[in-house]
């Protein structure tokens, strides 16, 4: 009898309070989360060997550990941003499925937006002194974060003629999820109209196409199926995940605006768990923007590339809809606090145990959770199941 | 142009070994791309490789200065203080004529943002930010020079 191999499998999942956290530190955040999972998957700090987590600094995963009072045998900091939690995931996975952990902690932590508050006047970054290296080729003509992704928007329109209305429905189905969602930001529903009409940040992105800027965090606990059997809740199984990258900051190298690395790792994370996109009950898709959510549907193949618009629109991403997407209200209404990819796994892992009341997809046996990172810079897809490969 | 086009405010660059060819062009008013010596393809920005065949030889190729809109966005809020008087303004993504397929993020200036199309052709014109600092933005091609 040959040995089973060993099976990564997400035991445990929690949000920390949010959206506006302004008696917490960031560590504190992640501290609330990390109980919070821990709790969820009937185990203790004492289980935990592996610690993963992303911030804005080096050796940040390290004073994470001493805030939490850790010692762990596995440490990943890999930082990608937006897509950062989904890559932690994927290296989790193979931690625990090669024996180099037992059990990995993943949180996050951030209070943006009351950093925000008491960071008056810097709190945009950038003003004088020496451009930040990487990204002065864009930086010293005065573009910005909504820049880049309105350049992308604004190059697809003209390829697909997708327009305003198609790019806003993505913010009205979020919305309505949100509404479920009794800790989501914004909550009050809202129409395509409102959307096209609220005032244009970076055309032809409107300030309700952009996230909200929130605080908060979350933490999940990855095990083996093995250790899994022992615990309280049904497991959820890592089925396969990828990641990929095509630029780092600067639009001027990106080779199509219109294609983001989601074209490279969704269909590797889709072949490695040995499905395809149709097989997929819902999505928890990284929605920095509209036009994100467009690009990502496209490049993970829930439709051809140019019909993204039509895709998400008439309530497409709605529960009911050809692929529900962010049931819990997604970055552009709930939370976004910087690097969001956490809620993603979070939502998904719930979606699968059946926990999201209001906006639940019934049966939901396969769930994604795609991350997007910098300026449409680093993509990664996580495939997540109900029942073992 | 008339005058200067962002203020005095913004951000300079700091140039390293691999770029300071590029600012040194661009302040003599000369636009250019790098160029693998080994393959021949261009790349912006300039970098210490060629990403296709990783050769670190390198030349500075000349191009024409003119091109067409790839994207563009019209920026109405300004996330960097110094800029916050200055939105409106266009950010543009060109792609350069002669250059191999290379493209810049710049802006289109002497137009009205309601002008800007993509595939509109532009042509490069020159904002002196200081004695070693030029920057090159674009205007529609075949705007009538300023008397000089």
């Amino acid at each position: 009898m040959t040995a089973r191999r060993r099976q990564a499998v997400v035991v445990g999942v929690a949000t920390s309070d949010y959206p506006h956290l302004p008696g917490m530190s960031e560590y504190g955040v992640h501290g609330q989360a990390a109980d919070r999972a821990l709790a969820d998957a009937g185990l203790t700090f004492a289980d935990v060997d592996g610690l993963a987590t992303a911030g804005f600094f080096p050796m940040y995963a390290t004073m994470v550990a001493e805030y939490l009072g850790l010692h762990p045998l596995y440490l990943d900091e890999t930082n990608t941003g937006g897509s950062s939690f989904e890559v932690l995931l994927e290296h989790a996975a193979y931690a625990v499925e090669s024996g180099a952990a037992e059990v990995v902690l993943i949180t996050y932590g951030s209070i943006q937006l009351s950093q925000m508050g008491r960071r008056l006047g810097t709190g945009g970054g950038g003003g004088g002194g020496f451009a930040p290296g990487p990204s002065v080729y864009d930086s010293l003509w005065g573009n910005t974060l909504v820049g880049n992704y309105a350049l992308a928007a604004r190059r697809h329109m003209h390829q697909y003629g997708t327009t305003a209305e198609q790019l806003a429905a993505v913010a009205v189905t979020m919305r309505r999820h949100a509404g479920t969602n009794p800790q989501a930001q914004e909550r009050d529903p809202i129409t395509v109209e409102d959307v096209v009409t609220s005032r244009l940040v970076a055309d032809p992105l409107h300030k309700l196409d952009c996230c909200v800027i929130s605080d908060g965090g979350g933490a999940c606990v990855v095990t083996t199926a093995e250790r899994a059997a022992d615990l309280r809740s049904a497991p959820v199984y890592v089925l396969g995940a990828a990641h990929a990258t095509t630029h780092h900051l600067n639009m001027s190298a990106m080779p199509d605006l219109t294609v983001t690395p989601a074209a490279q790792s969704g269909p590797a994370a889709f072949a490695r768990a040995g499905i395809t996109p149709a097989e997929v009950d819902t999505a928890q898709l990284y929605d920095s923007f509209t036009i994100t959510v467009v690009l990502t549907v496209e490049d993970l193949g829930f439709c051809e590339k140019g019909e993204g618009g039509a895709f998400v629109a008439d309530d497409g991403l709605a529960v009911g809809g050809r692929l529900p997407t962010n049931t819990d209200g997604g970055g552009l209404s709930a939370c976004h606090p910087g690097m969001r990819g956490m809620f993603l796994i979070v939502e998904a892992v719930r979606q699968l145990r059946g926990q999201c009341g209001a906006t639940q997809v019934p049966d939901a046996r396969i769930a994604v959770a795609h991350g997007t990172g910098g300026m449409l810079s680093t993509g990664a897809t996580v495939v997540l199941g109900r029942e073992a490969p | 142009m008339t005058g200067r086009w962002f203020p005095d405010e913004m951000p300079v660059p700091a140039a390293s070994a691999e770029t300071a060819g590029w600012w040194e062009a661009a302040a003599a008013h000369r636009l250019v791309v790098q160029r693998c010596d080994a393959c021949g393809t261009t790349r912006h920005p300039p970098g210490p490789v060629c990403p296709s065949c990783r050769s670190a030889a390198a030349s500075w190729h000349a191009v024409p200065g003119t091109g067409t809109v790839y994207t563009y966005t019209v920026v109405r809020q300004a996330f960097i203080p110094a800029l916050a008087d200055r939105v409106p303004y266009v950010v543009v993504v060109v792609a350069l004529d002669g250059s191999g397929g290379a493209r810049l993020v710049s802006n289109v200036v002497d137009a009205d943002a309601t002008e800007v199309t993509v595939g509109m052709p532009v042509e490069v014109v020159w904002e002196d930010m200081g004695p070693e600092l030029a920057l090159p933005r674009f205007r529609p091609r075949g705007t009538p020079s300023e008397p000089s």
